[in-house]
């Protein structure tokens, strides 16, 4: 692949990229992590990245994919480095400021608690299905692990939510 | 309840505070700005990066590449499909013009 | 010239243009639908998938070898809950934009018992078909078919009948 010189673009350009992706980028980091500080400095950090390789990506396609597999990533690494330290109690973690246009905002709390306590992949799977509408090869290409662990993954993750959910709600058959 | 479409309300984008795309702006500028209370988080996720980027440009080729085949053997499937149900109402048809003749 | 299986005769035409894609508009029937599938290839991904493609799988090299010379392959299939939930008029549409010198319908099939109708068009060549376009249309079910290039209809028909194909991962996208 030919050496080519990092994107400079005016201002202009890349902020454009940045606002047209930030809301993405935040809230896979946010989503995953709970941490509202946290997740807007590591959605910097994959800014200032993209602006240092802006010149390698091919295609606005391009950069959306590089995007989301470098934030998933990163946060995936934060988390790890997290577990060595006092974690942030989810009933600390600042709601932002959107709020969800339909749906039960109790229940959209409840679950984004309940994905907040999945495991570490379960979880990224999760948010790239549900908040980036990522199917299973997506999900595959940008984690770096098969389809079928992908699917598994979801499968048991679903399973987990549903039960958890109806248990905390007294429902039963959900 | 669907759960699914209940993760998907529940998981919307949300977006940074309002400076956010001042903060990058300023960052990429190399002007000085308040650090971050947390500076494992950039150290952790800066050595992350600089593994994963070696390898992104391939990456993304062979994500392509494979979505391109999968793409390519669906649509081939539907197409084939249709085509093979056409063809099939035709003989019987043909079939049974024969027979009343 | 008969292509097995396709009785109907059909004109052939000489020095036609290099085949394009139809533009079909498909948005308003596709804000409608519960899923749909959407297939997107052109020139330069097609060489792409051939790559991919394994020639060590018979099938596969089926594929590889048809997608040779090819220019683009489109597919768009929409489902919806319920019957009744687009018309004839808007199939009818999309037959119209075929209404042109350069394409010929070869079948056009239309099962009033199953509500079920397929029409199918060939871009003529001198050399053979340049293009192929297929409306199938079911209570609950539209699909729109479009491929662009050189392509043999027997060896298309094979591939919707006992190809064996891994597990798809392309997946419908829900509404």
């Amino acid at each position: 692949m030919p050496v080519q010189a990092p994107f400079r673009a005016g201002e202009g350009e890349f902020a454009s990229l940045v606002r047209q992706h930030q809301a993405m980028v935040f809230s896979v980091a946010w989503h995953f992590l709970r941490d509202r500080a946290v997740a807007e400095e590591l959605a910097q950090e994959v800014f200032l990245a993209l602006y240092q390789h802006l010149g390698t990506l091919e295609s606005p396609e391009h950069i959306l994919f590089w995007l989301r597999k470098v934030t998933t990533h990163r946060a995936l690494d934060v988390a790890r480095g997290r577990q060595r330290r006092p974690m942030v109690r989810l009933e600390d973690a600042p709601e932002p400021v959107a709020v969800t246009p339909q749906g039960d905002p109790m229940l959209g709390a409840a679950l984004r608690k309940l994905v907040a306590a999945l495991p570490a992949k379960a979880r990224m799977v999760v948010v790239l299905r549900y908040q980036e509408d990522l199917d299973p090869m997506e999900i595959a290409a940008i984690l770096g692990i098969p389809i079928g662990t992908v699917k598994s993954q979801l499968q048991r993750a679903l399973a987990l939510l549903r039960g958890k959910l109806s248990r905390s709600r007294g429902e039963v058959g959900l | 309840m669907n759960l699914e479409d209940e993760l998907r309300s529940a998981l919307r984008r949300k977006e940074p505070s309002p400076e956010f795309t001042e903060r990058v702006l300023a960052r990429v500028a190399g002007r000085p700005l308040r650090r971050a209370s947390r500076p494992w988080v950039r150290w952790v996720a800066a050595m992350a990066a600089s593994i994963l980027l070696a390898a992104g440009a391939m990456g993304y080729r062979q994500y392509q590449g494979e979505r391109a085949r999968s793409q390519v053997l669906l649509a081939l499937r539907i197409a084939g499909g249709k085509l093979n149900k056409a063809q099939k109402k035709v003989q019987m048809l043909n079939a049974a013009h024969r027979n009343n003749s | 010239m008969k292509t097995a299986g396709f009785p109907l005769a059909f004109v052939m035409f000489a020095g036609l243009a290099a085949g394009q894609q139809v533009k079909w508009n498909y948005e308003k029937l596709a804000a409608r639908a519960s899923d749909s599938v959407d297939v997107d290839l052109d020139g330069s991904l097609l060489r792409l998938a051939a790559k991919f493609l394994s020639s060590d799988d018979p099938d596969q090299a089926k594929v590889k070898k048809m997608v040779e010379g090819l220019k683009g392959i489109y597919v768009k299939t929409f489902e919806f809950k319920s019957p009744g939930e687009y018309s004839p008029a808007d199939v009818d549409a999309f037959r119209a934009q075929l209404r042109s010198p350069e394409w010929q319908r070869i079948v056009g099939v239309h099962s009033k018992e199953e509500g079920e109708d397929v029409d199918v068009y060939i871009k003529p060549e001198a050399k053979g078909i340049g293009g192929l376009a297929i409306i199938a249309a079911e209570p609950k079910e539209l699909t729109l078919v479009n491929i662009v290039g050189p392509i043999d209809l027997d060896s298309l028909s094979e591939l919707g009948g006992h190809f064996n194909i891994p597990e798809l991962e392309v997946e419908k996208k829900k509404k």
